[in-house]
């Protein structure tokens, strides 16, 4: 495989995890505008821990997805009350004041001979630690989709347990959920402090992907497609989002068949599908319909 | 001191006037549909392409110029419109919201595609000096803005209070159903509500880019995010409210460059939304947003 086809691959493996915290916060109920803050929360806990302090990123990955459900919970308190677009905004605020924090952070630290760290806009460069462990990309490909794999097997226990009938009965109708006695308040902020995690994790991935990454990175652009991922792949399976970012970054920019006019076709074809479904390819009666015919 | 803040609040009020225009077009799309269209600011982009295309290769004048902008801004709205909530009208509110942003990718792609170069010049809407009043002083530009909102304002009142039209639009914003069973065609009047919206964005992306005199790509979500910003201070779907949210955020941009710097300036203005949100100020959240 070249080394072209190994990071288009890694792309999609990496923006899967984003996508499924939009997802997740979806099937609660809830539309966030700012899942980009906590990807950008994970990167930069992440490559500060590797890069600067000489973390191993097991270690690293941890502790950028535990800073990430912090954040997400903490976040979520004032903000979980908030419904519809009134949430959106509110995530959207809190993500580009993550943002323009990215910026104005300055924490540099002389490592071997050479200043390493954020330096605001001019981004963060130098986090080496798959090279300095000599991963080779198909290894780095590997490590990416084992923790995918493991986050779609929790994904798909969950969903099939009774904590994910009630996620999805809290989703759908927040106050009959609470007539029947589910804590819906609690749900909504462990749901938050899971999707900050997974994000955060995705974005620990990222910064070592790239070794280098920028205030920039982490825009309401990346947010919005997130969120336009999980929707269009489908609310049924959490192999909807999965599905999302692969026909986008894999079939469209991969193929590089649609060179220059990617977007174009991308978004003429997401209207045109939410037109005629409105929950995604992969929404809960093709799941079903799925379910019946398969073993 | 006092001169600065003085100065300040003058600059301030050009651009409020600029963010209550887009606001305003922002919360009457808001107000008839119940939904945030992301595409807006795109929309108006693609207005302004169209007429920096113009000047391009005509070399048309200001008045022509702006007309092209309008037009352009009110068929890329109408497209919006046909293919992300025509189609979602008592549907999934999400779907129109992601909807409206793949359009919006398509539009800034398009506008790349047509006009490669990230910047391109614009006819200046004025080319003299600013007015002085002593120590301050005041672009002519501004003033302009500010007379646009106003008339803006005058204009949207008396449509709205003073024609058959402007009863139908109220009745679809206080009940869709009895509306619709009193015989007003409320598809209809979503429509004509769209395309007046994204004239009123058209004027307010042409007098931004004219007086800026250069256009970028980066003007469509500009326009979206600012105005945004400016319809949720003011409070969703609320016309006043609009306006004197984009006053706000405009005063409130100026003084806090002037003091903290541009990047503080924006984290404020975000800051300010997240609080008022989070403090569920009550001009904010009375209106229902699904």
């Amino acid at each position: 495989m070249d080394d072209y086809a190994l990071g288009v691959l890694t792309n999609i493996g990496l923006f899967s995890f984003v996508a499924l915290s939009a997802y997740l916060l979806l099937l609660a109920g809830e539309m966030s505008f700012g899942q980009q803050a906590f990807f950008g929360i994970g990167a930069y806990s992440g490559g500060i821990l590797t890069a600067l302090y000489g973390w191993p990123l097991p270690f690293a990955a941890v502790a950028a997805m535990t800073l990430g459900a912090l954040a997400q919970f903490l976040l979520g308190l004032p903000t979980l009350r908030l419904r519809g677009l009134y949430f959106a905004m509110a995530t959207l605020a809190a993500a580009e004041m993550a943002r323009i924090a990215f910026e104005l952070i300055h924490f540099q630290r002389e490592v071997d001979g050479e200043l390493a760290g954020p330096d605001g806009t001019q981004g963060f460069r130098g986090i080496r630690w798959i090279f300095e462990q000599d991963i080779e990309p198909l290894g780095y490909l590997g490590i990416v989709c084992a923790l995918l794999a493991l986050v779609l097997v929790a994904f798909l226990l969950v969903e099939r347990s009774r904590l994910g009938a009630t996620l999805r009965g809290v989703g759908e109708d927040p106050e009959l959920a609470a007539v029947l006695g589910i804590d819906v308040r609690r749900m909504k902020l462990g749901v938050a402090a899971a999707a900050g995690a997974l994000a955060a994790l995705g974005g620990v991935l990222f910064a070592h992907h790239n070794t280098y990454i920028e205030p920039r990175n982490f825009d309401i652009m990346l947010g919005v497609h997130a969120l336009a991922y999980a929707l269009i792949g489908g609310l049924g399976t959490a192999f909807g989002p999965l599905l999302g970012v692969l026909l986008d970054i894999g079939v469209l920019e991969g193929s590089r068949v649609f060179h220059g006019y990617r977007m174009i076709v991308f978004g003429g074809l997401v209207a045109v599908l939410l037109v005629f479904r409105p929950r995604g390819l992969l929404d809960e009666k093709a799941v079903q319909w799925l379910r019946r015919r398969l073993p | 001191m006092l001169a600065d803040l003085i100065q300040n609040t003058l600059d301030g009020l050009g651009i409020g006037a600029a963010y209550a225009l887009l606001a305003l077009g922002f919360t009457l799309i808001f107000g008839v549909l119940r939904r945030a269209n992301l595409s807006y600011g795109p929309a108006i982009m693609i207005g302004c392409y169209c007429a920096a295309w113009t000047h391009l290769n005509f070399g048309a004048g200001l008045l022509l110029l702006a007309l092209v902008a309008i037009a352009g801004a009110v068929l890329a709205g109408a497209y919006v419109e046909r293919l992300c909530f025509a189609p979602h009208r008592g549907g999934s509110a999400i779907a129109a919201m992601v909807a409206s942003f793949a359009l919006w990718m398509q539009f800034e792609e398009l506008a790349t595609l047509v006009m490669p170069r990230h910047v391109y010049a614009f006819p200046a809407l004025y080319e003299g000096g600013p007015l002085a009043f002593g120590p301050f002083t005041m672009r002519i530009e501004a003033l302009v803005m500010l007379a646009a909102a106003a008339t803006a304002c005058a204009f949207l009142w008396w449509t709205l209070y003073r024609t058959r039209f402007g009863l139908a639009v109220r009745a679809v914003i206080e009940q869709p159903a009895a509306a619709s069973l009193s015989g007003i065609d409320v598809p209809g009047v979503l429509v004509r509500v769209f395309a007046l919206a994204s004239a009123l964005g058209g004027v307010a992306g042409f007098l931004v880019v004219a007086s800026h005199e250069q256009i970028t790509p980066m003007l469509g979500m500009w326009s979206t995010m600012k105005g945004l910003l400016a319809m949720m201070l003011g409070g969703l779907g609320s016309l006043p409210g609009a306006v004197l949210g984009g006053l706000a955020l405009g005063l409130l941009e100026a003084h806090s460059q002037w003091f903290f710097g541009p990047q503080w300036r924006d984290f404020i203005a975000f800051a300010l939304l997240f609080a008022l949100l989070a403090a569920r100020v009550p001009w904010m959240t009375t209106r229902s947003a699904s």
